[in-house]
């Protein structure tokens, strides 16, 4: 991980000129250790204490690299250095090999674009164990058998070849699409049970190389093979760059062949998926320590003040009801930016600043008698009028009341029309027509402390706060990223704090 | 083009001003299609689901919620969106990871240029990540200063016409020369600035009226 400095790549080049041409070019963005020989730049490699970002082979003959050393020391060695391959023309047969023997990860000819190099170079080094976002819900498929798709727009024969490969074996379904948009409906239909899309590039519609690129994002662990008749050396070297294609298969198709291919396809989907529900795991259990210490530290920071004011643990039970509110699962960049950034410590320190500010503000005014329903009324009419920012003097507890619940209600954006009161047995019940929404609190994995964040989390305390001291009962029911508060007074009981 | 290449563009950006300036500039591309904007993240996530967008062009500092959650909500429900994120200031390297690993594909600073942000928005239209180098400070003389300085003297003259907006057919007139010739002159001067309208030549040749450019 090289967040500090340059990221450093290995240049392996032949020709001086390209070294000085490639060092030029990034000398502002990389720390370029450029080699003559692959003898040196192995050495370089075995004895670097931490692994480079990228290997840059940059040869007279591409060809020559086709069983390098080098490529294939980084390959088993340093399983996360990108390995780019730039040259003059590229062979497809020398692109469909490397990529067979996973020498490279990268292929462009010259002239390339730099921009596209840098950002490759520097997403490696930035992020080495990205793992795609998980998604919110997921397929689980009882009976397990996983499934190959095959899209191709000639029925005829991709139905004999899937016939053929079912009398082959029993570890794998072959299914078939003919065209981009019946195999997404494929894929959906079958859920998580297809590991393996192998598609034609020359399709009616939306080409081959598209539809990968759109299950690279939707469906990460789906293992993508892209297959063609024509090679086309630009149209594979987009689907290795962008689409992050497995193999590339030429036609025309032998059964035996795809057999081998589609086995070491299913392994890397099942390492894919491990890889997948093992950083969840990870995340989780990490995050759920991280949670527990920001616990801690909020009832530490906050229960003094809040006990000045009432007593009672409204910090507990206000954190309790906010754990109650489910929101996205932690992943890499949550538990990065809580370790390496002040996050933490900024969070609780934050928000307990903004709290005291609003305390301060809170004036409780002496021996009240009941809290008359048109009293709550007339103060949530004003609601409608009030600009909420810009009230800032003293505040008595129905004034904060309102104040919190109309912060509340604009972060979701509703306002007073979404609020109905409803008395009945002499009781006081106000709640809202539609959920609340909290897209993030202080309890859920968090990337940055952002200014609203931080209001709309004293807001909710504040709401605890101040219907406890008008003597009313305030219950949150927690949803998928949202929330129900409903408010119960009774009329005869309530006092203020 | 088919339907999963076009740019089907959907822009959150609070202030009215910045998300007019923003749109004015990246609709000059036709093959970029807006299909919905609001002004802050609850009203994004409410209407993502008809506008079915490509990608989101957000900014983190929102009113009503921090930008990257808000896409990061969004990336769980439409995970083949691409989210172009705009920060307020420059990123740090720590940053930068943060939001690649949340699945962010590109974050761009109101640092820097219009012209990083479309260039930016055209890399990530497929889903790919683009990270520039945006930790670099700018060049000591911006690089079109430097190749207005390589224009050649004929170049230099009409560039300068061109910038006062004085039509094609004038300019040929003032030059003695026919408006093809004024016309390849325009494409030299275009290609060899980097520009690619002529409202780009306007603001370079005004920022620089009174520095070499004049």
């Amino acid at each position: 991980m090289a967040s500090t400095g340059a990221p450093e790549v290995i240049l392996r080049y032949d020709h001086e000129q390209d070294r000085d041409q490639f060092t030029e070019l990034f000398a502002r963005d990389f720390t370029v250790r450029p080699f003559a020989t692959d003898a040196a730049a192995l050495a370089f490699l075995t004895q670097a204490s931490i692994a480079p970002a990228a290997i840059i082979i940059l040869p007279r003959h591409p060809n020559e690299h086709v069983d390098s050393a080098l490529l294939a020391e980084a390959r088993d060695r340093h399983p996360r250095l990108l390995k780019i391959l730039l040259g003059e023309t590229i062979a497809l047969n020398l692109l469909v090999s490397m990529l067979d023997t996973q020498l490279i990860d990268r292929c462009f000819e010259q002239p390339a674009n730099p921009d596209l190099i840098r950002s490759h170079i520097l997403t490696a080094a930035l992020t080495p164990t990205a793992t795609p976002p998980s998604r919110l819900s997921q397929t689980v498929v009882g009976d397990y058998k996983p499934a190959v798709l095959i899209v191709d727009d000639e029925p005829t024969a991709t139905r004999y070849l899937a016939r053929q490969l079912e009398r082959l074996q029993g570890e794998f379904r072959v299914l078939c699409a003919v065209n981009a948009q019946d195999a997404l409906l494929r894929i959906s239909e079958e859920g998580d049970s297809i590991a393996v899309v192998m598609t034609d590039q020359r399709m009616p519609g939306v080409q081959g190389k598209e539809l990968l690129d759109e299950l690279r994002q939707s469906h990460p662990a789906i293992v993508r093979i892209l297959t063609s008749a024509w090679g086309e050396v630009d149209v594979a070297l987009d689907a290795v760059n962008e689409g992050r294609i497995f193999r590339y298969q030429k036609k025309p198709w032998q059964a035996g062949d795809l057999l081998t291919l589609f086995r070491k396809a299913l392994n890397h989907h099942h390492a894919l998926v491990a890889a997948r529900d093992s950083s969840r795991c990870e995340a989780e259990r990490h995050f759920a320590e991280l949670r527990q210490q920001r616990h801690a530290r909020l009832i530490e920071a906050l229960s003094a003040p809040l006990e000045q004011v009432i007593h009672g643990p409204v910090m507990a039970d206000f954190l309790d009801a906010l754990a109650r509110i489910r929101t996205l699962p932690a992943n890499a960049s949550h538990l990065r930016a809580s370790r390496e950034t002040h996050l933490e410590q900024e969070l609780v320190r934050g928000f307990a600043n903004t709290v005291r500010q609003q305390l301060a503000l809170l004036t409780m005014p002496p021996n009240r008698g009941p809290l008359h329903p048109s009293e709550l009324e007339s103060a949530l009419a004003e609601m409608a009028t009030d600009d909420p920012v810009a009230s800032e003097g003293d505040q008595p507890p129905l004034a904060m009341f309102c104040r919190s619940l109309a912060t509340l209600l604009a972060a979701s954006g509703l306002d007073h029309r979404h609020l109905v009161l409803d008395r009945a047995d002499g009781s006081l019940r106000l709640e809202t027509t539609a959920p609340l929404k909290m897209y993030s609190h202080l309890l859920a994995p968090l990337t940055r402390l952002s200014r609203p964040l931080l209001e709309q989390q004293t807001a909710l305390l504040m709401l605890h706060l101040t219907s406890r001291l008008l003597a009313g009962e305030l219950t949150l029911e927690g949803g998928e990223q949202s929330y129900w508060v409903t408010l119960q007074f009774s009329a005869t009981a309530s006092r203020w704090g | 083009m088919s339907e999963l290449r076009r740019v089907r563009l959907y822009v959150t950006v609070g202030q009215r001003l910045l998300r007019d300036s923003l749109l004015f500039q990246i609709l000059l591309h036709d093959d970029v299609e807006l299909v919905g904007e609001s002004e802050t993240g609850v009203d994004t996530l409410n209407r993502l689901n008809l506008a079915r967008p490509g990608v989101l062009l957000i900014e983190e500092n929102l009113r009503d919620n921090d930008g990257l959650t808000i896409a990061e909500s969004a990336l769980s429900v439409h995970p083949s969106l691409s989210v172009l994120l705009i920060s307020d200031t420059p990123v740090s390297s720590a940053r930068m990871a943060i939001y690649l690993e949340a699945g962010i594909k590109a974050v761009v600073s109101k640092d820097q240029p219009i012209q990083e942000l479309i260039k930016t928005l055209f890399y990530i239209r497929n889903g790919q990540v683009y990270v520039g180098n945006w930790q670099q400070p700018p060049a000591s003389a911006p690089a079109a200063l430097e190749a207005y300085q390589g224009l050649s003297g004929r170049e230099r003259e009409v560039a300068q016409l061109m910038a006062r907006r004085v039509p094609v057919r004038e300019i040929a007139g003032q030059l003695g020369v026919s408006c093809k010739t004024v016309h390849s002159y325009k494409d030299r001067i275009f290609v060899k600035l980097g520009f690619e309208r002529l409202p780009e030549l306007i603001l370079f040749m005004q920022r620089h009226h009174h520095g070499a450019a004049a």
